[in-house]
């Protein structure tokens, strides 16, 4: 397919200059960006130490260098529990389903809106969308409990087109839970996801429309051929992104959508360290699988990138 | 200046009517689905309090009362808190451009040499996180900033996710720009503050509107790190904590002469709804004015022009 | 822009310059910082209750309240050693209690210097006094709540029981139920005929709330079936020697109860939203009057009582029965209800002052003040003339200034709560002086609890001939020497706990709805999955209770 999108090309400068030269030269980049630096290194990298504590039974009062060290049992103690391994298992599966309904429907979207004409239309769809992102998730969920209630909206709707003749116990079944939070999330955010695809459109030549419309393209051509390649390197960089964060899948939907019956479908790696890490005094445990889930994020993230640069794509690193 | 502005003659007339038309249509019904959720919130927080316990309230309240933004208007602390949030949010929202799209310009270039070394350190912050305790402890003991106005603007000055938001914008500007200044014997930070910073309107409006959102709704460095000095409470804080006692004092043991006794009191539900509605009013008129710099096509235009 | 930027800075700095800090001098104005562990609005500046403390005391307060969740936010407290003069843990202080965070109060209480306080806990010594590590006497919490004076008072069922709704007695001719079975027999009788309300909606049986930690609905009844109040989750046998103590969900006399429920739901007496429902919307049902019974506490739903009272729907407000199995589940046992239990002092409840206290005589000084006559009727009364008024030595309060206690915004400014809340306090009757006979607590004052008391409600209770709705239920039994084992702090166990508790949350609802033909067979899987939890539990909870009776009892 034709790509609308010039790639401009750029100079490719010799690689045999001394570092420190070039960096002499780049002076003023380096201002620009070490002080930065110095302070992400201040404030995200020199508690790190606390990572310790994965390897001690560590007790607060006591402290980093007074709390029994204890090897590798924290992380042992982890894997030994069946319902972690589960814990797991959901995470991924509901982050894989928001990363894939989320970014659909964003995208769908913005689109969408981008094809409209009416400004104060476009406006306003945007300003209504994005509205239940400020709505807390309490409200959200417990809307949601009424609707997918035996006797809630779903439900009546159902069973009046006779699509099924008793009614389906959406929030006691496990299998239905995964979907319900892929569901509620979009309904929730759909409109705020959409925010940085529309600034990302702003970028698009118009002439590029224009050219294309000479060539001959219908409106979904046009989609096809100019608008989504316009965003094409934000969807990358966000979807490598979100890669790395599949082991989020969040806690407080699960935790308020969840009755006890679903437990087993709704249980995240975030609630079972709240549930067992700091409430029954095991830092060393949360501290544990916020590490594990780290690494698993970091793995995750270069696997995409490196995928993503086989493919010739823009990449995050 | 609209949306998409080409022309159109070469299309089929009927394509023009019918997509418009679906798409309309499926946009507004987007709408009543999104609106929904909204106007039920502003319908029960109109509602009374002991009444809205019944719930099945729709889009209009069932038994009108303002009793819920009285309980939480009258207390002055509000307007103290509201203070703060404000102020925090304006001053947090202005560094974070300036810091968070300066670096993303300097990452942009491909000749920088310390490029990939800054971007790995910057990228692997969203993905590491140290945990509560020791992050409590540097801030709070080795920096001293809890018990301070500080430790809210401080500690969140930088964000990554929208320095690489930044850097795919400034990536997709054409090189040109930066090149021809360049020959006009432009250095970098020239260059940035002149062309690129400009040029960023609106994906810095983005990254205003996810900054300006992200520090005014939060509350937990209050609980951290201000808890005790009341002059310094967050509204989202003071909106959270007034909804906890709420919750509490329904949940606590009644003394026997309470529980016989039938009260018109604030419920939770109807408090919920009310905090919702004031906290977020003040954060909701910043969009539209973000929005008008989402318009395709000005960046190449103003390029051009 | 610059300019706003600077003014705010400027602003921002000035906050930070105005923080008070504590002067530790006697006779010398000081602000106590206080933390309390759980939520709460801070008080008006110009409350008068606080007004006369600092004048009468010198001391004001710096109050944090909790917004997020307690034990992390104690956690982080413990490691920065971040603590504030007056620390209550809430239901955490165990965990600062283990970590050193509060002194020893014994430094400073005895018979000579405070004889109030001493006079105050000195009944229930045995119980509050722990030792330490070294075998000293220790005590780090003098409890908010529970050290009354003079006979309890029980005006009706606050705790658990199960309830039904007082239009189904009436309907039945105001019967007396004591048995599981007569409960359900009754309810299926009036849903029988009455299977919608006025309004054609359908009644709901019974429901059983499961939410998150209000799962005590479903997982607790089987305790107080068998005849003993609310001891958590473990049954105890207060008639042996060693006070046997076990797990009662995974006993055979348990599955009676769930058996029970199962035929029930397939009567159609349960619906399986009730598993899946959130509080909200278990308070929005109750609220419709539609739901005619529950095992539940009364404080767990007193929104939904006053929105029945609200409006005018008394017929569909509860009333507290106490439930025990009929004679065929227990082998032909008569058993005997004991849902409510002797007074019971909140051990680990309250104020504790921490290691960090720069004035912890002056505190101790100030509360052995407080628990004088004056002070007492200021915290709990307010002032005479303006909150409450004396008519021939009776404590009075007209509507409006008793209606006025319920105002919040009123409270902050007129009483003063966040401080009181977690103080040591008199409560009971006034023993002697001028007042003798009256309740230290206008909540529990005769005069205002029958003038609370609505005509549907007396009218009720004269066709049983009962003066107030304890009368339903057996009186008090006397306190275990253990007290109640729910407030035995298990945290060694905290894992399998946790356990025990998850299996109990996942598999009862699915007992209860499961086919009564696979019921046993169901029922035989959920015991054997839940016996390691219990047993690790139940035998630790054994030893703890042991070791709690030798405390008591010397």
């Amino acid at each position: 397919m034709t790509d609308y999108v010039g790639v401009s090309g750029r100079k490719i400068r010799s690689r045999k200059q001394g570092f420190f030269r070039r960096l002499g030269r780049q002076w003023q980049l380096a201002l620009m960006s070490v002080p930065i630096l110095l302070y992400v290194l201040l404030f995200n990298y020199a508690p790190m130490w606390g990572w310790v504590t994965a390897f001690q039974d560590y007790k607060p009062k006591k402290g980093m260098l007074g709390s029994a060290w204890i090897g590798l049992d924290n992380f042992k103690w982890l894997f030994g529990r069946a319902d972690f391994i589960n814990s797991i298992r959901n995470t991924l599966a509901m982050s894989v389903i928001n990363l894939v309904f989320g970014t659909v429907s964003a995208i769908v979207l913005a689109v969408l809106l981008n094809e409209v004409r009416q400004r104060a239309f476009k406006r306003t769809v945007q300003t209504v969308t994005y509205l239940p992102h400020f709505l807390s998730m309490v409200i959200v969920v417990g809307m949601a409990q009424n609707i997918f209630a035996s006797n809630g909206a779903i439900n009546q709707l159902l069973l009046s087109v006779g699509a099924v003749k008793e009614p389906v116990f959406f929030l006691g079944e496990g299998r239905y839970f995964w979907w319900l939070v892929g569901v509620i999330n979009v309904w929730k955010e759909v409109g705020w996801n959409t925010i940085i695809y529309i600034s990302a459109m702003t970028a698009i030549d118009p002439a590029l429309y224009e050219a294309a419309a000479i060539d001959g393209a219908g409106r979904f051509q046009k989609i096809l051929h100019v608008t989504l390649p316009g965003i094409k390197s934000t969807f990358i960089i966000l979807l490598i992104m979100n890669i790395g964060h599949l082991m989020e899948a969040g806690f407080e939907i699960q935790y308020l959508l969840g009755a006890d019956v679903v437990m087993d479908w709704a249980q995240t790696i975030d609630i079972f360290v709240l549930k067992y890490g700091i409430s029954k005094q095991q830092y060393g445990v949360a501290t544990a699988a916020g590490m594990f889930k780290s690494i698993v994020a970091i793995i995750l993230l270069v696997a995409a990138n490196f995928v993503a640069k086989r493919m010739d794509e823009n990449t995050l690193l | 200046m609209t949306g998409a502005n080409y022309n159109s003659k070469r299309v089929g007339r009927r394509q023009d009517v019918v997509f418009p038309t679906v798409n309309a249509i499926l946009l507004i019904l987007l709408m009543f689905i999104t609106l929904y959720p909204v106007l039920n919130t502003l319908a029960y927080s109109f509602n009374d309090g002991t009444d809205a316990l019944r719930g099945n309230i729709g889009l209009i309240p069932r038994v009108w009362s303002i009793k819920s933004y009285e309980s939480i208007l009258q207390d002055k602390a509000v307007y103290q808190a509201a203070w703060i949030s404000a102020s925090k949010t304006v001053i947090i929202t202005l560094l974070n451009l300036f810091w968070t799209s300066m670096l993303a310009y300097t990452l942009s270039r491909r000749e920088y040499v310390l490029r990939r070394f800054i971007t790995t350190v910057m990228v692997l912050t969203m993905y590491v996180n140290a945990g509560l305790i020791p992050n409590y402890l540097l801030i709070s003991k080795t920096l001293g900033l809890s018990k301070s106005y500080w430790v809210y603007i401080v500690p969140t000055m930088f964000s990554c996710f929208n320095m690489i938001v930044l850097r795919t914008y400034i990536s997709s500007l054409p090189e040109a720009l930066v090149e021809s200044a360049r020959i006009d014997g432009a250095g970098d930070i020239r260059i940035f503050w002149q062309i690129i910073f400009p040029l960023c309107k609106p994906v810095l409006a983005t990254v205003a509107l996810f900054v300006a959102v992200g520090s005014w709704n939060s509350w937990f460095d209050t609980h951290l790190y201000c808890g005790g000095q009341k002059e310094l409470h967050s509204l989202q804080y003071l909106l959270k904590m007034k909804l906890a006692t709420t919750q509490a004092s329904a949940n606590a043991a009644k003394t026997s002469a309470d529980a016989l006794k039938s009260t018109t009191q604030t419920t939770p539900v109807t408090i919920r709804c009310a905090i919702t509605v004031i906290s977020t009013v003040p954060i909701l008129v910043v969009y539209p004015f973000l929005q008008r710099y989402f318009v395709t096509g000005m960046v190449l235009g103003s390029v051009k022009g | 822009m610059k300019k706003l930027l600077s003014v705010l800075l400027m602003l921002a700095l000035l906050g930070t310059l105005v923080v008070p800090f504590a002067v530790a001098e006697e006779l010398e104005p000081i602000t106590l910082t206080v933390f309390r562990g759980d939520p709460g609005d801070q008080p008006s500046d110009d409350n008068k209750i606080y007004k006369l403390i600092e004048e009468k005391f010198g001391v004001t307060f710096e109050f944090e309240f909790l917004a997020g969740d307690l034990d992390e936010k104690l956690g982080l407290m413990i490691a920065g050693e971040d603590y504030p003069d007056l620390f209550d843990g809430g239901n955490s202080a165990d965990l600062i209690i283990s970590n050193g965070a509060l002194i020893n109060l014994l430094d400073y209480i005895n018979p000579e210097d405070t004889p109030r306080l001493w006079a105050h806990i000195e009944p229930q010594k045995a119980r509050l006094i722990e030792k330490d590590e070294d075998g000293n006497d220790v005590l780090y919490i003098i409890p908010n709540y529970g050290l009354t004076d003079g006979d309890q008072i029980v005006n009706e069922v606050n705790g658990p029981a199960f309830f039904i709704q007082k239009q189904v007695l009436a309907w039945a001719g105001y019967p007396e139920i004591h048995t599981l079975n007569e409960y359900f027999d009754l309810i299926e009788k009036f849903l029988d005929e009455n299977p919608t309300n006025a309004d054609g909606t359908p009644y709901t049986g019974f429901d059983i709330l499961c939410e998150d930690w209000r799962h005590f609905c479903l997982i607790n009844p089987v305790q107080h079936l068998m005849g003993r109040p609310n001891d958590g989750e473990v049954l105890i046998d207060v008639s042996t020697d060693d006070y046997h103590t076990e797990t009662f969900i995974d006993k055979p006399y348990a599955k009676a109860y769930y058996k029970k429920l199962n035929e029930e739901f397939h009567k159609g007496l349960i619906s399986k939203d009730t598993f899946v429902m959130n509080y909200d919307q278990y308070i929005a049902q109750l609220s419709s009057g539609t739901v005619l019974g529950m095992f539940d506490q009364t404080w767990d739903f007193g929104n939904a009582t006053a929105a029945l009272k609200d409006a005018k729907m008394d017929e569909n407000t509860y009333v507290a029965l106490g439930l025990v199995y009929d004679p065929e589940y227990v082998d032909g046992r008569e058993i005997e209800e004991h849902y409510v239990n002797g007074s019971l002092p909140n051990v680990r409840r309250g104020f504790g002052i921490s290691v960090n206290c720069k004035c912890p005589e002056r505190i101790v000084a100030m509360w052995e003040e407080m628990l004088s006559e004056e002070w007492q009727l200021i915290f709990n009364w307010g002032i005479e003339g303006e909150d409450y008024y004396v008519e021939d030595g009776r404590l009075l309060m007209t509507e409006e200034q008793y209606n006025q206690r319920n105002d919040n915004t009123w409270k902050l400014a007129n009483r003063a709560l966040a401080f009181w809340e977690s103080s040591p306090k008199k409560q009971g009757w006034i023993m002697d002086g001028e007042y003798a006979g009256n309740a230290w607590d206008p909540a529990n004052q005769p005069e205002i609890v029958l003038g609370l008391m609505n005509d549907y409600d007396k009218e009720f209770l004269g066709h049983y001939g009962y003066s107030k709705f304890a009368d339903f239920v057996n009186p008090p039994i006397e306190l275990a020497p253990y007290g109640e084992a729910w407030q035995i702090d298990y945290t060694p166990v905290d894992v399998e706990h946790q356990d025990f508790l998850d299996i109990q949350d996942k598999d009862l609802p699915e007992l209860i709805m499961c086919d009564p033909e696979e019921f046993d067979a169901k029922w035989d899987a959920f015991v054997e999955e839940i016996t390691p939890s219990a047993t690790a539990f139940g035998d630790y909870m054994q030893k703890a209770v042991l070791a709690e009776v030798a405390k008591v009892l010397g």
